[in-house]
């Protein structure tokens, strides 16, 4: 046995429990209680104003665009993130002729920072100078506005993201390729499961915690988008490219209405949990 | 497991190192990036040398980490910073919430600041006391290509009629050149490239009475008129921001930029950056019901209420605003003055051939709504008019929520 008693397990636990308390659950409890009132930031009052917080939110138009655009975003890039992740984990899980030098290039994107990320795409989506357009230029293709089409730019920032975090994915998923044992595989060829079917009943069912995990792990982070859609579009144009994370600092950060930002927040928080829960079910129910 | 001691020993003695140092400056100032933190450098470094035993913290941040830090280090009344830097949309809220020291309490404050500028210092605007000096003369110009004016026989735009005209001709004519270029992007730039259009055509934001106005019949008409001039600008002007409007106009893409800051102004006539070298017009924008009204854009610097170093942080502000070190800074850096006599200096005047319309155009100098709230009905303006620009609404439909919500905003 690990530890000798039950309370020295509870006493090696306390300081860990007591920093997740004050880092967590305190600033958790501050937000139900600002959801429900009107805060004077500077004045340091609070009244309480029952739901009219989230009356306010629900009558709010770019409030029901930032959900929209959250959900669609996680939905669609943690999806494709894992699906490319998944097919390039099982082409590097195989030998190549420059396969070592064709894994740090696919890893490279992960390494930089958001900003760098975005300052770089900002210049290819450059609708006169930018290289995407060139190219389809050059092939005798219209050019697309990327950034500027209201039907366009939230796929265009989906695109960085994905070009960023698929290799997140794909280590993930190679891990778990690399686990599988080679008498299961061998078993699998003696018995005549090649190709398709192979992958399809012996490979992905084996997998698929790794699959599952990084859908949990890329679907929470989507959904928390914020620093690219900053840098991108700013939310625009229009209110295209808003997400909840964009809408909840303008209103906590640039116009310190906390109350509001705090109702937004505890909606989100409650669609995260609600995201993740469907993830995690599956995650444990795959385990089990 | 020792070294893990040693570490956090180390990282525990640093920062009280650390913070001993910042307690122990004589004088802090959290001032702004860019060209703000090489003027405020530029002036530290002048001063020590007459006070080179003060120890002087300067902090640059970007715009939007200044206002929050700014906020919340004085309402908590830290006492963090001496002097610090605003916009003047954020004044109101600054003085309004006695944040700032009344600058006036030992004398008036003397000098030939143009009244426009010194006005939005005080608080109440105009008439009290001055919490706060003019830094940066800043003031929204607008520009024209002469050269291409005269190649297709144009006159100065008398007003924005002849503006729309004029983008309509050059961009019929000349299918590489736009007509005109603004910034497009939502927020802060949108808005800001619309006012001086907006308050030409008579529109009010808030009237005297603190309601909101924006969806009045001359807003409804500007922003026809706004929406008009953007089949002339140039694809993707809904993200354009400063750089993209500057590049337009250095690289000759555009005939007329509604919005010309001051700190733009010198690289359209420097031949390593710009094909428009002693090309452009730069004037005060043209009027329409109303007379000329350029945006103000003035950077101001208070000396905070709970500042541990009050009399270092006047002494320093007094010489930030002096004429010597304004034209010096003029010419070294471009940054706009804030004193009549540097704008009619020969050395600035020779340097900077636009200075006497930038005169003009900061005495007509209009100032954005003395709101504690602009922050956020500056968003919300922002918001809709570009809903608008990218046709998802008309200028009725979108003034008129736009009205709404910026009323609730007043209310809170």
């Amino acid at each position: 046995m690990l530890f000798r008693s039950r309370l020295q397990l509870l006493l090696l636990m306390s300081p860990a429990t007591l920093l997740l308390a004050m880092l967590t659950l305190y600033p958790i409890s501050q937000i139900l209680i600002n959801a429900f009132s009107y805060v004077d930031y500077v004045g340091a009052e609070r009244q309480f104003v029952g739901l009219d917080n989230f009356v306010e939110l629900s009558e709010d138009w770019f409030f029901a665009g930032a959900i929209k655009n959250s959900l669609s975003f996680s939905v669609l890039a943690s999806l494709l993130q894992v699906g490319l992740g998944l097919a390039l984990a099982v082409l590097f899980d195989r030998q190549f002729t420059g396969r070592r030098f064709a894994l740090p290039v696919i890893i490279y994107p992960m390494m930089l920072s958001t900003l760098v990320c975005s300052a770089i795409w900002r210049a290819w989506y450059h609708y006169d100078f930018g290289f995407l357009n060139n190219a389809l230029l050059s092939l005798g293709l219209e050019p697309v506005q990327w950034l500027f089409d209201p039907d366009m730019a939230l796929f265009s920032v989906m695109l960085v993201d994905i070009w960023q975090w698929t290799p997140m994915a794909f280590l993930i998923i190679l891990a778990g390729l690399q686990s599988i044992p080679a008498d299961i595989k061998d078993a699998a060829l003696t018995d005549g499961a090649r190709g398709w079917r192979r992958f399809r009943h012996i490979t992905l069912p084996l997998i698929m915690p790794q699959v599952l995990l990084a859908l949990l792990l890329r679907s929470i982070d989507t959904f928390k988008l914020f620093d690219k859609v900053y840098a991108l579009t700013g939310g625009g144009p229009g209110n295209s490219t808003e997400t909840l994370s964009l809408f909840i600092y303008k209103q906590g950060f640039k116009f310190f209405n906390l109350g509001l930002a705090s109702a937004a927040a505890l909606l989100m928080l409650a669609i995260a949990c609600a995201l993740s829960a469907v993830y995690a079910w599956r995650y444990v129910g795959a385990k089990s | 497991m020792l070294s893990r001691s040693a570490l956090s020993l180390a990282l525990t003695a640093s920062l009280t190192l650390g913070a001993a140092g910042a307690n122990a400056a004589d004088l802090v100032i959290a001032g702004r990036d860019g060209i703000y933190g090489q003027a405020l450098d530029a002036t530290v470094a002048r001063y020590k040398e007459a006070h080179p035993d003060m120890d002087i913290e300067l902090l640059k941040l970007p715009y939007g980490s200044l206002y929050e830090k700014l906020v919340i280090s004085l309402r908590e009344k830290s006492g963090a910073y001496d002097l610090v830097l605003l916009d003047d949309t954020w004044a109101t809220e600054f003085m309004g919430n006695g944040w700032l020291a009344n600058l006036e309490e030992q004398g008036k404050v003397t000098g030939d600041f143009i009244a426009a500028t010194l006005d939005i210092s005080r608080y109440p605007v105009a008439e009290g006391p001055a919490y706060s000096l003019p830094i940066v003369g800043n003031v929204a110009m607008f520009a024209y290509n002469q050269a291409l004016f005269d190649q297709y026989g144009l006159s100065k735009p008398a007003n924005w009629d002849a503006v729309k005209v004029a983008a309509k001709t050059i961009s019929a004519k000349n299918p590489d050149t736009s007509g005109v270029v603004f910034r497009g992007q939502k927020g802060n730039p949108i808005v800001t490239g619309f006012l001086p259009l907006f308050w030409a055509h008579g529109g009010v934001i808030v009237d005297d009475a603190g309601k909101p106005q924006v969806n009045s019949a001359q807003g409804v008409q500007a922003l026809e008129s706004f929406l008009e001039l953007k089949q002339y600008a140039p694809k993707g002007i809904e993200v354009y921001n400063s750089t993209e409007v500057r590049d337009a106009i250095q690289q000759r893409k555009t005939a007329i930029a509604i919005e010309v800051w001051p700190s733009w102004a010198p690289s359209m006539d420097d031949p390593s950056q710009s094909k428009v070298v002693q090309e452009m017009q730069v004037m005060a924008a043209p009027g329409q019901v109303n007379g000329s009204s350029p945006m103000l854009g003035i950077w101001q610097m208070g000396v905070t209420a709970d500042a541990k170093h009050d009399k270092n942080a006047r002494d320093f502000l007094n010489y930030l605003t002096s004429a010597d070190n304004q034209k010096t800074l003029a010419l070294e850096l471009g940054l706009p003055p804030t004193r009549r006599s540097v704008y009619t200096d020969k050395d600035v005047v020779a340097k900077y051939r636009w200075y006497p319309n930038q005169l003009e155009a900061l005495e007509h100098g209009k100032a954005r709504p003395r709101i504690k709230q602009w922050n956020e009905v500056e968003s919300i303006l922002g918001d809709y008019l570009q809903l608008a620009m990218i046709g998802q609404m008309d200028a009725r439909t979108a003034l008129d929520q736009a009205n709404r919500k910026i009323d609730r905003a007043l209310k809170r």
